[in-house]
């Protein structure tokens, strides 16, 4: 074998086989294939160097990396508002890729690692795509979900590939899917076992394809509905629909994207790629996009990878016992179990148990990547308890009784003594401070509150909250836990509702007041979910029931919390004459047979008054002010410790709209003087919830902002 | 500035607009050439005077493009001085060729202008010439769905109920089988027929004379699946939030039929009329064109109307006979409700959902539909209005003379 290596070349490595006459290309950037300038400067080197090569006969690309190509380098992209400056850098990539697949001999690219983004697409410009056989390997265009598009040739290519009803499902959607079914999906043409077969596949290609070309540089059409018959045009308007009818308009990066591919799909290759690269600087260079991709990619990257937290390399965590078996303990022991933990889960009621047990055979039957056996020995590991004696030695003990100071007080000096030397308790009350609940421990410093979400498989979030008493490697040792089970955590401080129930409870209380205050139950739904919200106030209050959310205005009260609004009021009534919410069959929608029918009747006759303002813009305004506002107190009060943590938690553990980057980034954008400008109006209009802390209006004063400014 | 008047009005039968229909063996070219060559026959016309043909055809494309309304002129045999151009404004399309018409004349500028309309849905599917109005930016930018959930969010903005749609269907249906019966459109019908002289199809063949409510009531509402299932309804909710969910009211029973047929109206001033030794029928008093929200799409009649009336200095109460094009039973529900209406002077020879609807033909033949009724029943007053596809609306009031 011919080594022919590029000294200059400090992105891809370079070799030309004698025999075979394949030029093999390997990615090999300083830490991990990243598209930037380096990237595209190295390519083009190789493409020359390759073309170069005497009776070159084919082209492998591969990588000498964990994975192929991570797509985009964002730090690039994240900071660029120049259309221009951008347009020409992806011109010049699209170029590249072109250049790739039109050198007249067959390119194959060798996926022993993950391609996403536009690595996938590099991959799209290859005319073969082999796939290493394994789980672990991901393919896709995730871009959407970070408020911009595939702009290396993913929306040109991967429909004239596939088709456009499997393309726009890749697309609009961001998916990113794994080996076997990208390949049942059309996203790589093979799958080999080891990387040797890979490459043996690929030399295979090559031999047996040796005038390959791209579909869309043969004649021929592409599969499924021709671009401009009537039935490409039901599938756009379909996915129209769809896209409206899930996203409420609230993004921009799904619409462009769908429009990109008809567009696209309208005119020939070429110059289809000019309408991609337009769309996308269009989109990068949007505020959504920056809100997007800050909040997104670099503060949940950042609290994933627990930067500036405690950190230990021995958190001595084998055994956790989880108080409490309803629907949050169930979940909480499979998701334990499944890291590897030996759980008890103990209940006073065995019936609970059993539904727990159920619970837990139910979810580790839908591992499918697991064998019987593998199953079997996750389910061994929860040992389900009446009794106190077999948490004896947990080094965790997670608290997920019923939401009650005294009930939690008792259980807390009844199973604390299970602890293990310096064991860890945590509650999972999502309000009652826990300087309060840990009144009655034996070890303050070892106890603090791990707030999950529901469903907690599926919920990424994990609030964590310390106490003033709580130490720094009790903190570590819980966020070590919290990464093991695959938790995104925050870590904030102590006081009543922490910080996602003061931010969800300013959310769903502001829309119970807005119907209080007589405006259209049904324009108060529209305002949340087109704003963004995950899901609209009203609804989401239903889904929690109302009586919590009575019993949590009877908690607030106690602690302070000035809650004398007709909204209360309402939500009191409704509880009352027993409209509970979704369970009890009734509360804000009506429901039949567990399905929401509509808003309940009613509603209207509830209501005091005629609003002024009626507009939906105003009450989107009224929805995410009170909740970045709420943020906002938060950051003041030190509930708040780092400002990434407001973000991530309001996005993904209540929902906030993602679209905004987060309740920070909403005031930033909206720029802090007419963000407190704003409040100070609906503190006139509609009461002291709306007051400015002192640190925000000072913030404003001096020209601060949350973020840095992009 | 002279008066434009109505000298005659012909039609052909509608023909089921599919494969089996009676018309889909007959070019559209050719339909039109029949209405024009009945006008011109039975009129005497020299139709060396006619100073433009001006026809509506909304898809055209296939049989229905490259000018249709020159070639179809030449075709009935007309003087190679009388040319032709075709239009669309959609469903409006006959309409507004009867008001280009009416303003050319009345402008001074021409003296006798033939107006009408022709479509062969069998043979030219609807919307076959493509165009950007579905595109994803449309829809985005400008804001686009389906006339069909147009049509189920106009009765949920109305109240309008399924129950309430589908007696007018039966309505319209009993309405035109007695007018089929009793002859009434025997003035202007005008047979097609074939190469050889022999009739190819004397009537409309599209009405279901023995509909019953119960019977309609059977079918499921065409666009729900659409509308709910592929969330072409959410395409609404931007413009319309107060809307909490769409009442999907509208089937093919209570919609306008999907048909083949042609029509040509002659306009001329008093004076070409007389000279050409013909007797003026109807005077148009005033003609209107608007634009509204292109989602809503179908609420266009209502200040179309308003628009006409008042350059006429006249009130709804002024129109003796109304013709309201029946695209959907919420259509002409929602017109009598806004503006008040009798509903015993509205369509009363049936309307589209009995007889169809030849999309670039219907504002002619509707406009020679309310002429023959207003002669029929001695009144003085007639109106056509039309909905119109991207959210517009027509309409134009005549007199009799």
């Amino acid at each position: 074998m011919n080594a022919a290596t590029t000294t200059e070349n400090q992105t891809v490595r370079l070799q030309f086989d004698a025999q075979t006459h394949v030029a093999t290309l390997t990615l090999a950037m300083p830490k991990v294939n990243r598209i930037d300038a380096a990237f595209g400067v190295g390519l083009q080197q190789a493409l020359d160097w390759a073309a170069a090569q005497e009776g070159l006969r084919g082209i492998i690309i591969d990588t000498a990396h964990r994975d192929f190509c991570v797509g985009a380098d964002l730090d690039t992209l994240f900071p660029e508002r120049d259309a221009g400056a951008l347009l020409a850098r992806v011109g010049h990539l699209a170029a590249l890729y072109r250049r790739l697949e039109t050198m007249s001999v067959p390119v194959v690219a060798s996926l022993t690692g993950s391609a996403l983004g536009g690595g996938y697409e590099l991959a799209l410009a290859c005319h073969h795509r082999i796939a290493l056989d394994d789980a672990r390997v991901q393919v896709g265009l995730p871009e959407v979900t970070l408020g911009v598009l595939p702009g290396a040739g993913g929306t040109q290519r991967l429909p004239r590939l596939i088709g456009i009803q499997a393309a726009l499902d890749i697309i609009l959607q961001g998916k990113v899917l794994r080996a076997p079914k990208a390949k049942a999906a059309g996203l790589v043409d093979a799958l080999a076992a080891d990387r040797e077969a890979v490459r043996q596949a690929a030399l295979d290609f090559i031999a047996a394809n040796p005038g390959a070309a791209q579909p869309w540089d043969r004649k021929g059409r592409m599969p499924g509905p021709r671009a401009g018959s009537g039935d490409a045009r039901n599938l756009f308007m379909a996915a129209c629909g769809m896209i409206e009818k899930k996203t409420a308009g609230a993004y921009q990066a799904p619409r462009v994207a769908l429009a990109t591919v008809q567009e696209g799909l309208a005119i020939e290759f070429d110059r289809a790629l000019e309408v991609e690269a337009r769309a996308f600087v269009q989109l990068a260079i949007s505020d959504q996009a920056k809100d997007m991709i800050r909040t997104l990619w670099y503060h949940r990257n950042a609290a994933k990878k627990h930067e500036g937290l405690p950190h230990t390399d021995t958190p001595g965590i084998q055994k956790v016992s989880i108080l409490g078996a309803g629907m949050m303990g169930a979940g909480l022991a499979f998701v334990c179990a499944k890291a590897g933990y030996d759980v008890v889960l103990r209940d006073i009621k065995e019936a609970t148990l059993q539904t727990a047990t159920a619970h837990c055979a139910a979810q580790a039957a839908k591992l499918r990547h697991l064998s019987e056996e593998d199953r079997n020995t996750l389910l061994g590991r929860i040992q389900t308890t009446l009794e106190l004696e077999p948490m004896r030695g947990s080094d965790l003990i997670i608290e997920a009784v019923f939401e009650n100071l005294e009930l939690k007080h008792r259980v807390t000096q009844e199973a604390e003594p299970m602890l293990s030397d310096g064991g860890i308790w945590a509650s999972n009350t999502s309000a009652l401070p826990i300087g309060d609940l840990a009144k009655v421990s034996s070890n303050a410093k070892n106890f603090l509150g791990l707030h999950f979400f529901s469903p907690v498989e599926k919920m990424e979030l994990l609030e964590v909250i310390v106490s003033e008493q709580t130490s720094e490697s009790a903190t570590a040792r819980a966020l070590a836990f919290t990464k093991r089970i695959g938790k995104l955590p925050i870590v904030v401080g102590d006081g009543y509702g922490f910080y996602t129930t003061r931010v969800f409870s300013a959310y769903i209380l502001e829309g119970a007041q807005l119907v209080a205050e007589g405006h259209d139950p049904v324009l108060v739904e529209w305002a949340g979910r087109s704003a963004g919200m995950v899901v609209p106030p009203l609804q989401v209050f239903d889904e929690v029931t109302l009586s919590l959310g009575a019993k949590a205005f009877t908690m607030g009260r106690q602690y302070g919390r000035d809650l004398d609004l007709p909204g209360v009021s309402l939500v009191e009534k409704l509880v009352e004459d027993g409209r509970c919410g979704k369970a009890a069959g009734g509360g804000f929608y009506d429901y039949k047979d567990g399905r929401r029918r509509g808003l309940w009747e009613g509603l209207r006759a509830h209501a005091q008054g005629t609003p002024k303002d009626r507009s939906v813009e105003h009450l989107r305004d009224r929805l995410l002010g009170i909740q970045a506002l709420e943020a906002a107190r938060t950051v003041a009060d030190g509930i708040i410790q780092r400002r990434r943590d407001a973000e991530v938690g309001a996005i993904f553990g209540v929902g906030f709209a993602p679209g905004t980057g987060g309740p920070l980034s909403y005031i930033d954008r909206m720029g802090l003087d007419a963000f407190v400008a704003q409040m100070d109006a609906f503190a006139d209009q509609y009461g002291e919830r709306y007051a400015v802390p002192r640190t925000l209006r000072q913030m404003a004063e001096h020209g601060d902002t949350f973020f840095e400014a992009v | 500035m002279p008066d434009a008047y109505v000298f005659d009005a012909v039609r052909s039968p509608r023909g089921r607009g599919k494969k089996s229909g009676s018309l889909y063996a007959t070019r559209p070219i050719d339909l039109l050439a029949q209405s024009l060559r009945a006008l011109s026959s039975r009129n005497e016309l020299d139709t060396s005077l006619v100073d433009d043909v001006v026809i509506g055809c909304v898809t055209q494309t296939g049989d229905q493009g490259a000018c249709i309304a020159r070639f179809a002129a030449l075709e009935a045999g007309w003087d190679l001085d009388a040319p032709g151009v075709t239009l669309n404004r959609f469903c409006g399309s006959g309409l507004q060729a009867v008001n280009d018409a009416a303003a050319m004349v009345a402008s001074g500028f021409y003296d006798c202008v033939v107006a009408g309309g022709v479509e062969s849905m069998s043979r030219v599917a609807m919307g076959s010439d493509g165009g950007a109005i579905f595109d994803p930016s449309t829809l985005w930018n400008v804001g686009s769905v389906p006339q069909g959930i147009s049509a189920d969010l106009l009765a949920t903005l109305g109240g309008i109920t399924r129950d309430d749609c589908d007696r007018f269907a039966v309505q319209s249906q009993q309405r035109a089988a007695s007018a089929i019966e009793a002859g009434r459109f025997s003035r202007s019908l005008i047979p097609v027929t074939d190469r050889l002289g022999l009739p190819v199809l004397e009537a409309d063949e599209h009405p279901r004379p023995g509909t019953t409510v119960e019977a309609l009531s059977e079918l499921g509402a065409s666009f729900e699946t659409m509308g709910r299932q592929f969330g072409l309804d959410a395409l609404t909710k931007e413009r319309y939030p107060q809307v909490e969910r769409i009442q999907h009211v509208h089937h093919a029973g209570n919609s306008s039929g999907i048909v083949d047929g042609a029509a040509a109206v002659l306009v001329a001033t008093k004076e070409m009329g007389q000279s050409m030794g013909l007797t003026p029928r109807a005077r148009i008093r005033s003609v209107g064109v608007v634009g509204t929200d292109p989602i809503l799409m179908l609420s266009g009649p209502m200040p179309a109307t308003r628009k006409a009336l008042g350059k006429a200095g006249m009130q709804a109460s002024d129109v003796d006979l109304w013709e309201v094009n029946e695209a959907f039973a919420a259509v002409p529900l929602a017109f009598i409700q806004e503006l008040e209406v009798d509903p015993g002077t509205v369509n009363v020879n049936g309307g589209a959902i009995a007889l169809g609807h030849p999309l670039g033909a219907t504002g002619a033949m509707l406009l020679g539909t309310v002429l023959d009724a207003l002669e029929d029943h001695d009144k003085q007053v007639g109106a056509v209005t039309l909905c119109i596809g991207g959210g517009m609306g027509i309409a134009t009031i005549l007199e009799r003379v």
